[in-house]
């Protein structure tokens, strides 16, 4: 995952490249590191409770009233928050779920939906 | 202290050319808000400021400061307070300043210490509690 985060760091070991025995039938018998995609977008619903936890840290730093109704599609900037707002939000979750969340990835948040998914996946990356 | 404290550290070496356009402009300003705010967590351990005030208050004194000149469009200006809050937030890292410093100048500010905000305020109009804070509402 070292080349995900940061794109100008050269790789000082090449990959392994699969050597293929001449006359050998052609069989693998190793196993070729899973490359995980760059920038997966998780497109399954992240849990309810991370939402919720979300929506808190957006209304707390909005000062929305505590009725309003932050669903997941709500929009930031729908809600009131310009772009400084939308980055104190990011490092709010960062510090809520203590994870570390890259430069492209922020810029892609528009929503609380996207917010969460975000974290979800950091946090699995984390754990695992 | 923690991975995140450790990733805004390593920025203090750089030193940056001047900002071609208002969009790099800004986007340095995101970076230098990234990172005052992720070394929050080491400034609040280095001066005992725990019981005083916690990361989300430190966290909107930074963002109202840098609102307060947001009205700014020249990329030198930009980079000139960039220049400014960069050197500040070096020197607090740095442990160079004082806790009363910090106390002074972020936790209580212009305002009254920030969580003690509360009954005695209500009855003055908003009129004088902006104009008390900035020039600019």
């Amino acid at each position: 995952m070292a080349a995900a985060s940061a794109s100008s760091f050269i790789p000082l070991k090449p990959r392994p490249t699969p050597r293929v025995k001449l006359g050998a039938p052609q069989s693998f018998s190793f196993r070729r590191p899973a490359l995980a995609p760059a920038r997966l977008r998780i497109s399954c619903v992240a849990k309810p409770e991370t939402v919720e936890k979300v929506a808190k840290v957006v209304k707390k730093q909005l000062a929305l009233p505590a009725e309003t109704l932050v669903t997941g599609d709500s929009k930031f900037a729908a809600l009131g928050a310009d772009s400084l707002d939308t980055v104190e939000i990011v490092m709010g979750l960062e510090e809520e779920f203590d994870i570390s969340v890259e430069e492209d990835s922020a810029q892609s948040i528009a929503t609380v939906q996207d917010a969460a998914d975000l974290i979800e996946e950091l946090v699995r990356k984390k754990c695992a | 202290m923690g991975e995140r404290a450790a990733a805004a550290s390593l920025k203090f070496v750089t030193v940056q050319a001047n900002s071609a356009s208002l969009a790099e402009a800004r986007a340095r300003v995101f970076e230098f808000f990234k990172t005052t705010c992720r070394s929050i967590p080491t400034v609040m351990e280095i001066y005992n400021l725990q019981d005083v005030v916690n990361e989300s208050q430190l966290r909107s004194a930074v963002s109202s400061e840098i609102r307060r000149h947001a009205h700014i469009t020249n990329p030198k200006v930009i980079d000139m307070l960039l220049q400014k809050g960069t050197e500040e937030l070096h020197n607090i890292v740095q442990h160079s300043k004082q806790r009363h410093h910090i106390i002074g100048q972020y936790v209580v500010g212009q305002r009254g210490l920030v969580h003690d905000l509360g009954t005695k305020d209500e009855g003055t109009s908003d009129f004088l509690k902006n104009f008390y804070r900035s020039n600019y509402f």
